[in-house]
């Protein structure tokens, strides 16, 4: 009777408050990644391990790091179970692995733009497993990814 | 459409680098591929329902990137690099990133 009664409360109450919130998070978080993209598309970004085009006058070069951890929300687990039941291709998972992608290469190229630099290099973005939450069923999923990256000043044709 | 791991590709120059491209996919088999790997799991050998499973995302994933890469003018891409990561128990994420460029063949 109890497990009926909180699978009852997990896909009655859990599920919808997930997909509201978790919506509305992403379509905020979509929103700022998109305008912080638009304001910062001068910067070129490549993974070449070369300084390609690189300026003969400002010959500086930093590396640069950042990092970001996304949760998911109950309604995207839930659609994940489902399709991990019946296999086939997880679009909630990809949005959300995109977007902290997109956040921790937006981190670097925000930085980059401080410091006066025009130019990235060599970014490298990796998969972390914190709390090695992806082994076990039960716990919360959470995406985490470090890019770094070597900025520097490019004289662009 | 180009695809090299490389950062150069041999007999042609660099006309112009257009940036980063990605593409991405999550994918599951359904829970009789899962069952049937847990029992391939004691006797040991190829797991054939994952291996197809990576086969997939990989395609799909370079796929989507090329597609980027079309979209911003360019007709290579450099340097593709592959990441994989496990979402949950069963589902395999594939990323695959580059760096888009115009190349230009050197007569």
């Amino acid at each position: 009777m109890e497990a009926l009664f909180s699978l009852l409360f997990q896909t009655l109450i859990l599920v919808p408050l997930g997909f509201i919130f978790g919506r509305f998070s992403e379509k905020k978080h979509l929103k700022s990644l998109e305008e912080r993209e638009d304001r910062n598309s001068k910067i070129l970004v490549t993974d070449l391990k070369s300084f390609t085009m690189l300026s003969s006058t400002d010959q500086r070069a930093e590396m640069l790091i950042g990092e970001v951890t996304i949760a998911t929300d109950y309604y995207k687990s839930f659609v994940g179970k489902l399709r991990n039941f019946f296999g086939g291709e997880m679009i909630g998972f990809e949005t959300l692995k995109m977007r902290a992608r997109r956040e921790a290469t937006m981190k670097i190229i925000e930085q980059a733009q401080e410091k006066g630099f025009n130019a990235i290099c060599n970014l490298r973005l990796e998969t972390a497993d914190i709390g090695g939450s992806t082994l076990s069923r039960k716990s919360a999923i959470t995406v985490s990814i470090l890019a770094s990256a070597t900025a520097y000043v490019c004289n662009k044709a | 459409m180009i695809v090299v791991n490389t950062e150069t590709v041999p007999g042609y120059e660099m006309l112009e680098m257009k940036g980063i491209v990605q593409g991405n996919t999550v994918r599951a088999k359904h829970a009789g591929r899962d069952i049937a790997a847990g029992f391939k799991n004691l006797v040991g050998g190829e797991l054939k329902g994952y291996t197809e499973l990576l086969t997939e995302s990989r395609r799909e994933a370079v796929e989507r990137m090329i597609a980027q890469a079309r979209e911003l003018g360019a007709n290579a891409v450099v340097n593709v690099r592959f990441s994989t990561s496990a979402v949950t128990a069963g589902a395999a994420e594939l990323y695959a990133y580059g760096t888009a460029v115009i190349l230009n063949k050197i007569d």
